[in-house]
């Protein structure tokens, strides 16, 4: 086929369990599909699946990664088509297996083969460095790194960094999930600058910890469809970053004040 | 021309099979279709022997050998114990056998407890739970399926294509529920709750759920 397409293959991932990798992942897979891409997201998490709930497509569920791996089924059958965008796709995982369910190899495979079909090929890993997370990473070509701004999730993500780097995945992009710009501000949490300074990594994004997710997780709709909140707009950036967008970060998003205000001072010494 | 069947029967002891009829060749073809279709139904239980009115003793035997070295039947040799067996599930007066079919009806597999996602429970007959069905657990039976608490999970009834089965819970709010070949899931968006017993079958090709309504 002289039309391929060659999709870019993203891995959501954080070592650190909690930090809002799945969240993340249907947000930025539903954000690019808003934006007109092809996406098919994939839950690698096989037997703790949680992203068909957090998307509302639990019920639609027949064939997961699974039976597409082992041959039960086509891949084509395996997916399972969102009920809001005609171009997002949901490949779920497995509940009643675990994780040696799926090899490294077979992975690579999988996500090869949806390459040619879609622009983008969200991976939602496990949490851990083990089986889930090495299958995960296995076809992917960028890595995108979830932390929250505590010290244990960023050592974390420290060390998944140094993994994904051995692994030959370089330059991975890094998201800081659940920020409150007024404990920032008092000092009491960690900083955008204090995680850059430690992970030194490029900064796809910044997400303020809002309830807003909280509510849109259990209707199962991503908080990126309705934008109505900030952490719903600030996923939106991303998705926009990602297909090579410029958006500067939002003033909720950057760690202290916005720009303007930093430029009064200046002028003012105020 | 005369119409040859089998039948598997179950006692406490163990099953047997009972022929009726003489053409070997129908006999054969008829036992191969129906161990196609419940060979693992058969697993682990014993074998007592073959009852056939009409049957040589080297016919009996060779279906006998078939059932040990091909399907892997666990076979008892004893000849008179079967016989005793035999008879005492025979109506007295019309010689007539009082047992159905357990190849066609199922056991029954009962569970008591919740069962949470992850789990998968699948039997060649019909299961009960005793407790509720948690989202993401699955229950897959060859028959029906009763739960005496929610239905959150996925349910199969009526695995091999069986459309004559039911799926019945206190509260019937499966993810998923097919019936034979038929898959439905709930809608979309908020569905207000009711409290009752409620039973899924198909109707008209169709799987309608209905209230249970005890006196009907």
């Amino acid at each position: 086929m002289d039309n391929e397409k060659l999709g870019t293959a993203i891995v959501i991932t954080s070592g650190k369990g909690g930090v809002g990798k799945t969240t993340t992942s249907a947000n930025i897979g539903t954000g690019l599909a808003i934006l007109g891409k092809s996406v098919v997201i994939l839950d690698a998490d096989i037997g703790l699946r949680n992203l068909d709930v957090v998307m509302g497509l639990e019920n639609r569920i027949v064939y997961d990664i699974v039976d597409v791996v082992e041959g039960n089924c086509r891949l084509k059958q395996g997916l399972i088509r969102d009920k809001r965008f005609e171009k997002l796709y949901l490949l779920p995982a497995a509940q009643t297996r675990d994780k040696s369910a799926v090899k490294p190899e077979q992975m690579k495979e999988l996500v090869d083969e949806l390459k040619e079909d879609f622009d983008y090929i969200i991976i939602d890993s496990p949490a851990g460095i083990e089986q889930g997370f090495q299958y995960s990473i296995a076809g992917a070509d960028i890595a995108v790194i979830v932390t929250t701004p505590e010290i244990s999730a960023v050592r974390d993500a420290d060390r998944v960094i140094g993994i994904l780097e051995a692994k030959g995945l370089n330059n991975p992009k890094l998201i800081i999930n659940r920020i409150r710009p007024e404990m920032v501000k008092r000092g009491d949490m960690m900083n955008r600058d204090d995680i850059e300074d430690i992970l030194a990594i490029g900064l796809l994004g910044i997400v303020p910890d809002d309830e807003e997710i909280v509510i849109s997780t259990n209707k199962g709709e991503p908080a990126v469809i309705e934008r109505k909140s900030h952490a719903g707009n600030a996923y939106m950036n991303i998705a926009k970053r990602i297909i090579g967008e410029e958006v500067e970060l939002l003033d909720i998003e950057s760690s202290e004040e916005g720009k303007f205000s930093k430029i009064l001072k200046m002028l003012f010494g105020k | 021309m005369k119409k040859e069947s089998i039948t598997f029967k179950g006692v406490k002891e163990g099953v047997y099979l009972e022929i009726v009829g003489s053409d070997i060749k129908q006999i054969k073809n008829e036992l191969k279709t129906k161990m196609m279709k419940s060979s693992s139904f058969f697993q682990g239980t014993t074998f007592l022997g073959v009852k056939a009115d009409e049957l040589t003793s080297e016919e009996i035997l060779e279906i006998s050998l078939v059932l040990k070295y091909k399907y892997d039947f666990n076979l008892r040799i004893d000849g008179d114990f079967f016989k005793e067996i035999i008879k005492s599930y025979q109506d007295e007066e019309t010689g007539e056998n009082l047992l159905s079919d357990i190849s066609k009806e199922g056991m029954t597999k009962f569970l008591h407890g919740t069962l949470r996602s992850g789990q998968i429970i699948e039997y060649n007959g019909n299961i009960v739970v005793v407790g509720d069905v948690n989202p993401g657990a699955i229950l897959k039976a060859r028959g029906n399926i009763i739960v005496l608490g929610s239905l959150k999970g996925v349910a199969y009834a009526g695995l091999d294509g069986n459309m004559d089965v039911i799926v019945a819970a206190y509260q019937l709010l499966p993810t998923q529920l097919r019936i034979g070949e038929i898959i439905v899931r709930a809608p979309d968006g908020d569905v207000s709750e009711y409290r009752l017993p409620e039973v899924a079958k198909i109707c008209n090709g169709e799987i309608v759920i209905e209230p249970y309504l005890p006196n009907k």
